[in-house]
């Protein structure tokens, strides 16, 4: 990846705020964020006018349908009660000048006995356990995964997935700083297609989520930075491994 | 006085986010409320197409729903949340990359149920207000570019082409058109 100069990253922040960079131009602006708080800082000021210019549109009055149909969705929906675990404690935030972000791991979790799933993630922190529970037959599998060697060279994360229970936790370490307004987003992916398993941030790179569902139908796993939840990936995976017994 | 930009209001929708985030329908219903009509504005502005933009606001709604517990609100208001799954969902219809939506169509229409509170809905009015005209003050050409990449999700090379003009006079329009908003707004007592 060729280095952007300063000159190159200036005339690119406008077009950076409003998400008009090809990937390729994007990855190379993020990358020269990391040593430039000065254009870091100037595309997260001009990031903050991009979502006012929804409001320059005119309202429109719905359908008598829509809201109905908002509200049949949503109760077909599991609710969503906040359950947030901390993987490991939380270290000091860093004295860089960095980007705004939460505070502590945030992921999108899904249903899941939330006992169960603290406890897990518990257990994956201290790397114990997983050892007794993985196998041939058995009901839980473990996956371990590490980050690109370019662009997440400490990241890992694991994965345990439990069958019977049709859930997974994940816990990830080591992942690159985030710039304001991007988020870490987990994408489990079948046959080529990823499918959004939900975004988080953190000041310490540091992440535990869960998920439901099947995740033996996936093959591959992943993690990307993005600026802001997307359908799919706009970005290369700073991680990305295959999602195969006994890992 | 002016609700902070990206705040919004935020003693209602710090409310709705935390109901959201109990897993409270109730909080679905009073978001619909207070921003339904512009997210279909929003939605039909980059659509223009009142089906699949009523499609897109339904696939919002019911992703803030399903998102809730990650909401982080030191990354952003509530509102401003929604109306950018609001801008992805319907960029995503746009460039067809949306799931086949259901064949309902209806003709009639009417305002939302529900009364929304009249100070947030007078602040929200102001300061809407106050953005469009930073938004007008621009030339045109910045306006069209700004327009074209939020509205039509176009990147700066596709512009370029569109517009025919070269790519840095793009890329200089969309920075120059960004700071000029801000420096109209803050100058106004409004931040983002």
């Amino acid at each position: 990846m060729t280095p952007m100069n300063h000159v190159e990253a200036e005339e690119l922040l406008g077009a950076y705020a409003l998400d008009a960079l090809t990937g390729d131009e994007r990855q190379r602006l993020e990358e020269h964020f990391r040593s430039c708080d000065e254009h870091r800082d100037a595309a997260a000021d001009l990031g903050g006018i991009v979502p006012q210019l929804a409001l320059t549109v005119e309202d429109r009055d719905p359908s008598p349908a829509l809201r109905r149909r908002i509200m049949d969705a949503v109760s077909a929906e599991p609710s969503q009660p906040v359950a947030v675990v901390p993987l490991l404690p939380s270290r000091p935030p860093s004295t860089m000048t960095g980007p705004r972000v939460g505070r502590r791991p945030r992921w999108v979790l899904r249903p899941v006995a939330l006992a169960v799933a603290g406890a897990l993630l518990l257990a994956l922190a201290a790397g114990a356990v997983i050892g007794r529970l993985t196998g041939p037959n058995a009901a839980t599998i473990a996956y371990t995964f590490q980050g690109d060697a370019t662009r997440a060279p400490g990241a890992q994360a694991r994965l345990v997935y439990f069958k019977d229970q049709q859930a997974a936790v994940v816990a990830a370490t080591g992942l690159p700083r985030l710039a304001s307004g991007q988020v870490y987003e987990m994408w489990l992916i079948k046959d080529g297609v990823p499918v959004d398993e939900g975004i988080g941030s953190s000041t310490d790179g540091q992440l535990a989520a869960r998920m439901t569902g099947d995740v033996s139908q996936f093959q591959q796993f992943a993690i990307t930075i993005e600026p802001g939840e997307q359908r799919l990936p706009t970005t290369t995976p700073i991680l990305l491994g295959t999602l195969r017994s006994g890992g | 006085m002016w609700y902070a930009m990206s705040g919004d209001g935020p003693d209602l929708d710090g409310q709705m986010a935390a109901q959201l985030q109990r897993g409270d329908t109730a909080a679905i219903e009073a978001l619909y409320d207070r921003y339904g009509r512009l997210a279909l504005g929003l939605a039909y502005r980059i659509l223009n197409d009142r089906g699949a933009a009523e499609d897109a606001v339904q696939e919002a709604f019911v992703a803030v729903w399903r998102n809730a517990a990650g909401f982080d609100a030191s990354r952003g208001g509530l509102r401003n949340w929604l109306l950018s799954i609001v801008r992805n969902r319907a960029i995503d219809r746009l460039r067809g990359n949306a799931k086949a939506r259901a064949e309902v169509q209806l003709d009639s229409t009417e305002r939302a149920g529900g009364v929304p509170d009249p100070w947030a809905a007078v602040a929200l009015d102001l300061e809407r207000k106050q953005i469009r005209e930073a938004f007008d003050e621009l030339p045109d050409a910045q306006r069209r570019t700004l327009g074209l990449a939020y509205f039509a999700g176009l990147t700066h090379v596709e512009i370029a082409q569109q517009m025919q003009v070269p790519l840095g006079t793009v890329k200089g329009r969309m920075r120059i058109g960004l700071e000029k908003m801000r420096a109209f707004l803050r100058a106004r007592g409004v931040t983002a």
